[in-house]
């Protein structure tokens, strides 16, 4: 294994200055020599577990992966370094499906917050250009084995279009896996209100129904119009540019799927009905309730993003454990979905322990597994680099001392792209700092 | 007792100042009228009182009393007779509460109290009271006496019983004033600056209350002492002097409520009522157990909205239950002894209010219990029985006169009396007129035919198979006029009219030409007997057993406390036993017997239940030592910077059903805290998840240690507030003091010096007798902080950076204190020694950081490295998700810095009991402890752990087993009352079509409101289909 230069105490200087959220955690070179993890037990999701296998990684590429030793052709222009990794697990990095890591430093310092944009349509902002690649919550987080993230602005009714990231590099370029995942929409709520409640006068109720409808009007404008002008576009080149608009295109064309952030029952059948009459490929986001529309979901291959288990029940009555179900209820129905965290920004980490709990509650540990790495990769559409190990995909993976979806479990090596991590950060040195102070 | 002592002062007075009539009026317009207020009402079935019935009385009435009732007798010479027969006479109705407007006291007025909200020393009789309009609405309904009782505040003022007559009609030409100051309204309102919560609320009422009683020993010191100074005055505070034995009526928004008022008054020991929220079902036995006396409004809850599929899940069960059993309200609480009284108060139209009285006698009230609530206990409960309520000599002359028995649905109120003096509200309908009449039309042609009247005066000409109704009729007096167009008698309009006399009809028509004819008509037969509009069904299929709470997962009784015997189970006993394998518990009466390796379990006791615990894992009960569950309407009072008086314990919330949820996840007691939005918050409680008590003090820990909630930094100094947020009057964040831990320090500091000097003044005291000098004010914000001082009240602060922690512990060090808690204190691990040396212990967020500013430095190895410095270490949710995984919470100790298992789950169960001080009671399986304990499927530090079954006093209050029957059953429950709630409404809609009912006065309003239901259902149809307009699929409806 390749050694690091680390000075510790420059660190700790460092990460006293660390305010504005500036990560000091050393980064990582590109790959220069082709590595081989030997003697491990191999995840690669896609496949079952290989028990003493071995993965080939070359130029961040996954090169070869096999039971057994991996013996080099000879004539080979270096010899790869060989690390034992006896007792170990590899597993693809893990992929938080949506988040907004990178894109706020400290929630509640409105200056680091980099979310949401002006105005309820705003599809021509996307997620990749605002991520720092400096913020300190990106080592904290693949330190836990997150390597790989969705990146989802907030706010409005079309807040703009997801990124997708590896979670280190010099600059966001070097962190892009996807620039533009697809558009997102944060689906208006339809619950129609009470018609007669303590609470809502008549006038109310009518201003709400008019809310709802006026909502989905301005959604099908959205859209209707993005359409006559792409079209007036490609008749006549001279019109001039639309940024907005333009930002519709890929959606309209079939090219990305449409990430639609849906809880209710009635907002999920809206919002299948809406992409089904256009032809989009829909993605639900959230979807709370998806356990009430299997039929529907499957109906229309409509796939789902889950957002966490460590939920509440939204109603009073149900069971205490509806959202820990819920991944099992959508596994056993067949439906396409994988499992994004739920947690703020700062803890994406604890996306593994997200995924345990549908374990307890029903969900095979393999499903799980797959939901936060191969299914999330799926979803995002770069499958074809990450979320499984194979031949050809990049060589983003993690090295543990167990299962990841288990608390105790530590990682203990991770590469992303072939870039050896430190897994040290801010919070690290911290600890490491102030156990100083206590040193007797 | 609930009732003043009567003043049989008053109530000579008033019956002086009745007798007299001679009162000082304004000189006559003309010649003076006289009016002999001498009335005998003779031949009236009269029901005098609840359940006494007299045939063929005679009811005397003079100068608006009742001289007397006598079955039978002449009437007196002189009086004015009015023949009854046929006719039933009930006491006239009594209102117990009608909120009217009336005069605030003035800013400049001497003696306000500094809070706007407290103002005892309004007088509903100050304003205009009644309004004329009011006045009539409440007498068509049968009342004569209502109390009024200013609106709006928290000590609203003073209300006064008066009668519903016109002032013209009385003495003096005032309405009577039966009785002044039969109580003082009390309402638990919010907002508008202090107090902005429930618990706030309940702190100012108890301080004025202490403030009234001190103020009293005050004046009465100084009156014996003539050299005293004058005390300022003080108007709020005198109104509410105990000596007056004004009753408090304390307004209640639930069942609940009713409770917490109970606690206040027999803490002041004041006399009080309870005016009702309609909700006291779900624990009359808790209400009648706390001695309330109710009002109890006849507003029964409204079944919820169901259209759709999702609305009908959306409604709870809760809810749905609460609708059913609304109306048993009345019987039940009277079935459990509560005394109870009827109000029109929170009734939306008080017009309903005798078809929900007929609602609550279907739901098995009896009518006499229902004319008691009406009648003689409101005035019983008001202290006075004496003057109201029923039909008996000296009473007030308030009557009411139906041609019905009053409960009957087609009974009609002819005439309200009220002070002697007659209203009439409905004139009946002569008698006869409905059946068949031969009908002669002389010199005409037809000059024959027959009509049919019915008893609503619909008149049908019958000339041969040919039928014609009539229209137009009308029907005054014994006159009856009707139209008859119809080719049979000729082209055009005919205009009968016709009067009755000597049981024929004799009458006169105009023909379409103007020329005129008379006509006469003999009766030939009976009306036919007509069909009623369906009585509603008797409720006979409303459950009567209930559950606690109402609702889903609602217990029918506690759990029992059997002895247990639970064996083969991994025991992770957080006792010096550490992790035990194989291991073997023994509970009995809700305590740990044993707990411990199988070789030395003792026999288990006789009858024990065995419980195979192989391949289990059983941990002590987690403790959640921050937890906002349960806290009712509002867990900040953040108005003021200190707010110490306020108690969590006012405002538990047994019902809240994230208990049931907590439990699920093997929480068995949590420290229920204030809110962090001001540097002293309130008193905190330690809770036992006991689901489905009666009375919330159940879930009290016994022997737990008080606490009280501090807080610093950023939400005290409101760094992240937007500007102008805040209640009104609490300063807007740049100019509100605290604005920086400098002033937070400050803060702190004055109020323990505040706590030191009041200690100081009361000790002073402490022994002095009376009539020894007054001692100093209670303050129960000083009393709470010198608790603090005197160690017998735990500080749990919210703090985060190390400054702010180090500054509390050196000022606490100042004064002796030692802490409880230092709450999330993301930054302790940087001041471990300090906190060590100043807190029984920390109590941390497992992992969350970066949210705000502060806590940008916090890291998941903090509850490691204070472990490893000798900190007690606990982690907690302050949220009601995150408590259910705490046991995952623990395990993130092993994962960041190496904490060893069995330590790790001590963050979670032994630590956070000895923080809160109930180290000797919970938190671990140790002999003599108690059984709260939670049975795993794994390891409870492994995140695919989950919880089986947790126990709290030996009490199986969750199992996975219990969790199926919960769903069964509330799965059938919902089913039962979505269908129960569709049923009602399509009779609703079929009422309402085609065939209005035949009999019965149908309210203009409801149709009113029937109508408005319909156009908006129509609307929301459209629009939900507006919306499915892209539909390929079909919203579900409900089967």
């Amino acid at each position: 294994m390749r050694g690091f230069r680390f000075v510790s105490l420059l660190a700790a200087a460092a990460f006293a200055h660390d305010a504005c959220g500036q990560d000091l955690t050393p980064r990582a070179a590109p790959q220069q020599r082709d590595v081989i993890l030997e003697n491990a037990t191999l995840h690669p999701v896609a496949l079952p577990p290989i028990e003493g296998g071995a993965l080939w990684f070359r130029a961040g590429r996954i090169h070869a992966i096999q039971r057994g030793r991996i013996e080099v052709p000879a004539g080979a222009a270096s010899e790869p370094e060989r690390i034992d990794l006896r007792g170990r697990h590899v597993y693809p990095g893990l992929i938080g499906a949506v988040s907004q890591v990178g894109l706020i430093e400290i929630d509640q310092v409105r200056a680091t917050v980099d979310t949401a944009e002006t105005g309820s349509f705003t599809p021509e902002v996307r997620a990749l250009v605002a991520v720092n690649p400096d913020s300190t919550v990106l080592p904290v987080t693949r330190s836990n084995g997150v390597l790989a993230s969705g990146v989802f602005p907030l706010g409005g009714v079309v807040p703009g279009r997801a990124s997708v990231i590896q979670l280190e590099g010099w600059t966001w370029e070097e962190m892009r896996v996807a620039d533009d995942a697809g558009l997102v929409v944060n689906w208006p709520g339809v619950r129609p209100p009470p018609r007669f409640s303590w609470a809502l006068d008549q006038r109310r109720v009518e201003d709400e129904e008019g809310r709802i409808r006026e909502s989905l009007r301005n959604l099908d404008e959205a859209f209707d119009s993005a359409q006559a002008y792409l079209a007036a576009r490609a008749a006549d080149p001279r019109l001039p540019v639309d940024v907005r608009k333009e930002a519709y295109g890929p959606t309209l064309r079939g090219a990305k799927p449409l990430f639609v952030r849906a809880q209710e029952v009635e907002q999920i059948q809206s919002a299948v009905a809406f992409a089904v009459r256009r032809g989009f490929r829909l993605v639900l986001v959230g979807a709370r309730d998806a356990g009430r529309c299997l039929d529907l979901l499957r109906r229309h291959e409509v796939a789902v993003i889950l957002e966490g288990t460590h939920v509440m029940p939204p109603r009073r009555d149900a069971d205490y454990d509806e959202i820990f179900r819920l991944p099992a209820a959508l596994e056993a129905a067949g439906i396409r979905w994988c499992l994004a965290s739920g947690e703020e920004f700062y803890n994406e980490r604890n996306l593994p322990y997200q995924a345990a709990t549908a374990v307890a509650f029903g969900l095979s540990k393999e499903a799980a597994l797959r939901a936060v790495t191969l299914s999330a990769a799926e979803l995002l559409g770069v499958a074809d680099r990450l979320g499984s190990l194979e031949a050809g995909k990049d060589a983003t993976l993690i090295v543990t001392n167990g299962d990841p979806l288990e608390y105790a479990t530590r990682i203990e090596h991770a590469w992303i792209a072939g870039r050896k991590l430190d897994l040290r950060n801010k919070q690290t040195e911290l600890a490491r700092r102030y156990r100083e102070r206590y040193r007797k | 007792m609930p009732h003043p002592t009567p003043r049989p002062l008053a109530a000579a007075f008033l019956l002086a100042s009745a007798l007299s009539a001679q009162a000082v009026t304004a000189p006559p317009n003309g010649p003076r009228p006289v009016d002999p207020r001498w009335h005998a009402l003779m031949h009236a079935r009269l029901v005098a009182r609840p359940g006494t019935m007299i045939e063929d009385a005679t009811i005397v009435l003079r100068d608006g009393l009742v001289v007397s009732v006598e079955a039978g007798a002449a009437p007196p010479a002189g009086a004015r007779v009015h023949d009854l027969r046929g006719r039933f006479v009930y006491p006239g109705l009594v209102e117990p509460h009608l909120p009217v407007e009336a005069p605030r006291p003035e800013r400049a007025s001497p003696g306000l109290h500094w809070n706007e909200k407290v103002t005892p020393q309004r007088r509903a009789l100050d304003g205009e009271g009644t309004t004329k309009a009011l006045r009539e609405e409440l007498r068509r309904l049968g009342y004569g006496a209502a109390a009024i009782a200013p609106r709006g505040g928290i000590f609203r003022g003073e209300a006064a019983m008066v009668l519903l007559h016109e002032p013209e009609d009385a003495p003096g030409r005032r309405a009577t004033v039966v009785r002044e100051g039969v109580y003082h309204t009390v309402g638990f309102e919010t907002g508008g600056g202090y107090p902005s919560s429930l618990m706030g609320a309940i702190a100012l009422v108890r301080q004025t209350l202490l403030d009234a009683a001190w103020r009293a020993e005050c004046v009465a010191a100084q009156g014996a002492d003539p050299a005293a100074v004058p005390l300022p005055p003080d108007e709020a505070l005198a109104a509410l002097a105990p000596g007056r034995a004004v009753p408090l009526l304390f307004d209640a928004t639930d069942e609940l409520d009713a409770l917490r008022a109970a606690k206040i008054a027999k803490e002041a020991r004041r006399p009080f009522l309870v005016l009702g929220s309609g909700l006291e079902f779900r624990r009359v036995a808790a209400l009648a157990h706390s001695g309330a006396a109710v009002l109890v409004p006849l507003r029964f809850p409204r079944a919820p909205e169901i259209r759709s599929a999702a609305e009908a899940e959306l409604a709870t069960l809760r809810d749905l239950m609460a609708w059913e059993q609304g109306p048993t309200n009345a019987r039940r609480l009277l079935a459990a002894g509560v005394r109870a009284a009827f109000t029109t108060d929170k009734l939306e139209k008080r017009g309903e209010v005798h078809a929900q009285v007929r609602k609550a006698i279907r739901h098995g009230l009896s009518e006499e219990q229902a004319l008691g609530m009406l009648t003689v206990e409101p005035a019983r409960l008001l202290g006075l029985e004496g003057l109201l309520g029923e039909v008996a000599p000296k009473r007030l002359a308030n009557l009411v006169v139906c041609d019905g028995p009053l409960f009957a649905e087609d009974s009609q109120i002819l005439d309200v009396w009220v002070g002697g003096q007659r209203y009439v509200i409905h004139t009946p309908q002569p008698q006869g007129l409905a059946g068949t009449w031969a009908a002669e039309f002389p010199g005409r042609d037809p000059a024959r035919a027959d009509l049919e009247i019915n008893s609503k005066s619909r008149v049908t000409l019958v000339l041969g198979d040919k039928r014609v109704a009539a229209r137009g009729e009308t029907l005054r007096e014994t006159r009856l006029s009707f139209v008859v167009a119809d080719a049979a008698l000729g082209a055009g309009s005919f205009a009968f009219t016709a009067t009755l006399e000597a049981g024929a009809l004799l009458g006169e028509a105009v023909a379409p030409d103007g020329t005129r004819f008379s006509w006469r008509a003999a009766r030939s037969g009976d009306a036919k007997p007509e069909s009623r509009s369906s009585r509603p069904a008797d409720a006979a299929d409303v459950p009567q057993d209930l559950l606690l709470p109402l609702g889903a997962y609602g217990l029918p009784a506690p759990p029992p406390q059997d002895a247990l015997l639970l064996e083969g189970a991994t025991l992770w006993t957080s006792g010096p036993a550490g992790i035990v394998e194989d291991g073997v518990l023994i509970v009995e009466q809700g305590r740990v017997v044993y707990a411990g390796p199988r070789a030395q379990a003792p026999p288990p006791p006789a009858g024990a239940r065995r419980i195979d615990a192989r391949g289990k894992h059983v941990s002590p009960g987690i403790l959640d030592c921050h937890s906002h569950t349960g806290i009712a309407r509002g867990v900040n009072e953040g108005s003021h910077a200190v707010t110490a008086e306020v108690r969590i314990q006012d405002v538990l919330d047994p019902d809240d059903v994230h208990w049931y949820r907590e439990l699920a996840g093997g929480v068995t007691a949590v420290n229920q805290l204030h809110g962090s939005a001001n540097p002293i918050g309130g008193q905190s409680q330690t809770t036992k998840l006991r689901w489905g008590v009666a009375i919330p003090d159940a879930m009290h820990m016994e022997g737990a240690k008080p606490g009280i909630k501090f807080a610093l930094g950023e939400n005290v100094k409101r760094a992240n507030a937007p500007r102008g947020f805040g209640p009104p009057g609490a300063g807007a964040p740049e100019t509100r003091y605290p604005a920086t831990r400098m002033g937070v320090e400050v803060v702190l500091r004055a109020s323990f010096a505040a706590a030191r000097d009041y200690t100081l003044a009361r000790e002073r005291f402490s022994g002095v007798a009376p009539p020894g000098p007054v001692p100093p004010r209670r303050d129960l914000q000083l009393e709470a902080l010198a608790e603090i001082l005197a160690g017998e009240r735990l500080i749990h602060c919210h703090s985060y950076r190390q400054d702010e922690i180090l500054a509390l512990a050196r000022l606490a060090g100042e004064y002796g204190i030692r802490l409880g808690t230092y709450q999330h204190a993301l930054e302790a691990y940087k001041v471990a020694p300090e906190v060590k040396d100043s807190a029984l212990g920390a109590s941390l967020f497992s992992d969350w950081w970066a949210y705000k500013m502060e806590v940008f430095d916090a890291i998941p190895e903090a509850g490691a490295i204070l472990h490893e410095q000798g900190v007690v270490v606990s982690f907690n949710s302050d949220s009601d998700e995150l408590a259910r995984r705490l046991n995952g919470e623990a395990a993130k100790a092993v994962k960041y810095g190496g904490v060893a298992p069995a330590d790790a789950l001590r963050f979670v169960t032994l630590n956070p009991a000895i923080q809160l001080g109930v180290a000797g009671r919970v938190g671990s399986l140790e002999k003599g402890k108690d059984a709260d304990f939670a049975i795993w499927s794994a390891s409870p530090l492994s995140s695919y752990a989950r919880c089986e079954a947790t126990f709290v006093d030996g009490r199986e209050y969750f199992s996975l087993a219990q969790d199926r029957e919960h769903r069964a059953r509330i799965g059938a429950e919902r089913q039962r009352l979505v269908q129960k709630v569709l049923r009602g409404e399509e009779e609703r809609r079929a009422a309402h079509g085609d065939s209005r009912p035949a009999t019965g006065p149908r309210d203009a309003d409801e149709e009113e409101r029937e109508e408005a239901r319909r156009r908006v259902r129509l609307r929301m149809e459209r629009a939900l289909h507006a919306r499915l307009g892209y539909s390929c699929c079909r919203v579900e409806e409900v089967r």
